[in-house]
């Protein structure tokens, strides 16, 4: 009996290991990738540049946290970017000065709430895939705006969504501020509330969750609508970022938030993620995007470089992941 | 859901397997009465057969979609294959009525071979079909961005045929594209590949079990699609006359709607191509429908939008109770 559990003990740490690098596997790769960004240019880890660095970390973050909420539960919201474009519209909506910032904040908040409400309606009343339902209000948000804007937004974004969208406090962006604050609120409620273990039951195994008593449609529709409010936040500050707006701002971002959700272990399958792993998927997607920068390619080779390195990371981290299909 | 379930046992079972083809001709039929009210030159042969040409480029590219997400994937990459083939083909070209044939043939070759990368990537690396397919897509793009950074080449008359000719009355492109629609749907009922694909889209935990061949399929599936993006590239090489390195953009999302339209299930192993080519007809006789009302293009994405969500929602294709 003592000689089974011999065998048995050197592999339980093994296999804790592995359990452990599949996890947090991921986090090499930002000493690694930080300290090639200091082998290719002294200047990448300048206090200058790591601060840059964060202020175009920070909307990609809110965005991917939400779309880790959404994922969790067996989604995908498409409908983000438009979202941040619709946002980023209704920023320059008012006057453009100060006192109608309340006003632009609870003008997305509606319609944020309303798109993420109509996304999860969609998914769970009326059963229609995630990405179907998300590219339809993509869509549906893209043909209000532009009739709105009649194709060309003009006006000018509120000075104060300026400052924290672009204003940094002693080299630390206040965008990263407002990131830390929503980050350590989403991570108690998704790791340490039992709303959060809800939404993982939800997406781990929704029979379950029903036999459970669980009101999964409900705990469901709650991610999307988490996810569009996150994303008219970044879009709030993304435009305060650029100063101007077009019809187009945070385009990308859709299929950016997921591929960081990807690179930081959230399962396509739902039921598995965090919001630490978002924040460094999309740490990771910002990180690299800057080195490529710093080679001085030219955009093309960059792009290229881009989609090989998806695939890589992907490769990297989902080697142990059934949704790979093997 | 009790009242649409009882209907559902209550149809007869050609209606219960075929309710999404159903249901997409019926919508087809009805936005077809409400053109009648709109105008009267909308229900004209000639307007029918304008809105039959128009499909050609979102059957193209749906059809290989269409295999993509019954295998249980989905293929991203499909813009920038269609920018990319775009480009080369009217590049290549030059303008040169010798070379059309080989620069063809070359296209084509070169947008399965990508197709097969995408299957290659995916068997070897693990990596969902989603990810490799969108990597895929940005280092296609870039690849588009190197050969050409604005408008390319230009085609012969000749060459032109493909997108404007008419045989037996017939635009030519969209017949090429339903002729291929229909041999695929074949190949997809009959060919022991064909219904693997769907065993691996329905089920890939038991299609493996069974020991089927996943790699093959994949192949094949990824293949078509490139195939497919390769004929689109072709026939909007011929419409405009010259490759443009942001053509095929807005691919990558509009071929998925006719898929879903047209009965396929996104998770995927349920529907088939012949749904997808009705699902292209319906949205370009939307699009001109609302055209001939003078709705604005804004106001047409809502409307587009509007429509897919309201279809989708109301004849849903469920997999059963769970």
């Amino acid at each position: 009996m003592s000689t089974s559990a011999e065998i048995a003990r050197p592999a339980a740490p093994s296999r804790l290991a592995r359990a452990l690098f599949a996890r947090f596997g991921i986090l090499l790769v930002m000493p690694v990738l930080l300290g090639l960004g200091g082998l290719m240019s002294p200047a990448f880890l300048s206090t200058g540049n790591l601060s840059n660095l964060l202020l175009q970390f920070a909307p990609l973050a809110i965005v991917a946290m939400g779309q880790s909420l959404v994922m969790i539960v067996r989604g995908l919201d498409l409908s983000v970017s438009s979202m941040m474009a619709t946002a980023a519209v209704i920023a320059t909506g008012f006057s453009g000065s100060d006192r109608d910032v309340a006003m632009v904040v609870a003008t997305s908040a509606v319609g944020a709430s309303a798109i993420g409400l109509l996304n999860g309606v969609l998914v769970t009343k009326r059963q229609v895939s995630p990405f179907l339902a998300t590219l339809a209000t993509m869509i549906l948000l893209q043909g209000f705006r532009f009739a709105y804007t009649q194709g060309a937004p003009s006006g000018n974004v509120p000075p104060l969504l300026r400052v924290l969208g672009a204003a940094k406090l002693g080299g630390i962006p206040y965008n990263s501020l407002l990131l830390l604050g929503l980050a350590t609120w989403l991570a108690i409620v998704l790791h340490r509330s039992a709303f959060g273990r809800r939404i993982f039951i939800v997406g781990g195994n929704p029979v379950t969750g029903r036999l459970f008593g669980i009101r999964s449609d409900l705990i469901t529709i709650a991610c999307y609508v988490i996810s569009s409010c996150l994303a008219a936040i970044a879009g709030l500050l993304l435009s305060g970022y650029v100063g101007l707006v077009d019809n187009w701002v945070g385009q990308g971002y859709e299929l950016d938030s997921i591929v960081a959700c990807v690179v930081g272990g959230v399962s396509l399958k739902g039921g598995r993620g965090s919001i630490w792993g978002a924040l460094t998927g999309a740490a990771v997607i910002v990180v690299l995007a800057n080195e490529v920068l710093l080679l001085g390619v030219p955009i093309q080779v960059q792009m290229i470089i881009k989609g090989a390195v998806i695939v890589i990371a992907a490769a990297f981290y989902t080697r142990k992941d059934s949704l790979s299909g093997d | 859901v009790t009242g649409a379930l009882s209907l559902r046992s209550a149809m007869p079972w050609w209606l219960r397997s075929n309710a999404a083809l159903v249901g997409v001709m019926v919508l087809i039929g009805a936005v077809y009465l409400a053109g009648t009210a709109v105008s009267d030159r909308f229900p004209t042969f000639n307007n029918v057969l304008n809105v039959y040409e128009q499909t050609t480029d979102l059957a193209l590219v749906s059809i290989g979609q269409t295999l993509a997400v019954l295998s249980g994937g989905i293929d991203l990459s499909v813009g920038s294959l269609i920018s990319l083939t775009c480009c080369l083909t009217s590049g290549l070209i030059n303008g040169n009525p010798d070379r059309v044939v080989p620069v063809v043939a070359a296209v084509l070759a070169v947008g399965t071979l990508v197709g097969l990368v995408n299957a290659g990537v995916v068997v070897v690396l693990r990596v969902h079909p989603l990810i490799v397919t969108l990597g895929m897509g940005a280092i296609l793009q870039g690849m588009t961005l190197l050969y050409a950074l604005g408008p390319v080449g230009r085609v012969p008359r000749s060459f032109s045929f493909l997108a404007y000719g008419r045989v037996l009355g017939l635009p030519l492109g969209a017949t090429i594209a339903v002729v291929l629609g229909v041999i695929i749907a074949l190949l997809m009922r009959y060919l022991p590949l064909g219904r693997q694909i769907y065993a691996l889209g329905s089920d890939a935990d038991s299609a493996r079990l069974v020991g089927l061949r996943r790699t093959s399929a994949l192949m094949l599936v990824y293949g078509c699609s490139g195939f497919c993006c390769a004929a689109t590239g072709l026939y909007l090489a011929a419409r405009f006359g010259v490759g443009q390195p942001y053509t095929g953009v807005n691919y990558t999302l509009a071929s998925i709607t006719p898929v879903v339209l047209g009965g396929t299930l996104l998770s995927g192993g349920r529907g088939g191509v012949v749904g997808t080519l009705l699902g292209a007809f319906l949205i370009a006789l939307l699009n001109n429908l609302l055209n001939f009302m003078d709705v604005s293009k804004h106001y047409q994405l809502v409307a587009q939008a509007a429509i897919i969500i309201l279809a989708v929602s109301i004849y849903v294709d469920r997999r059963g109770p769970e």
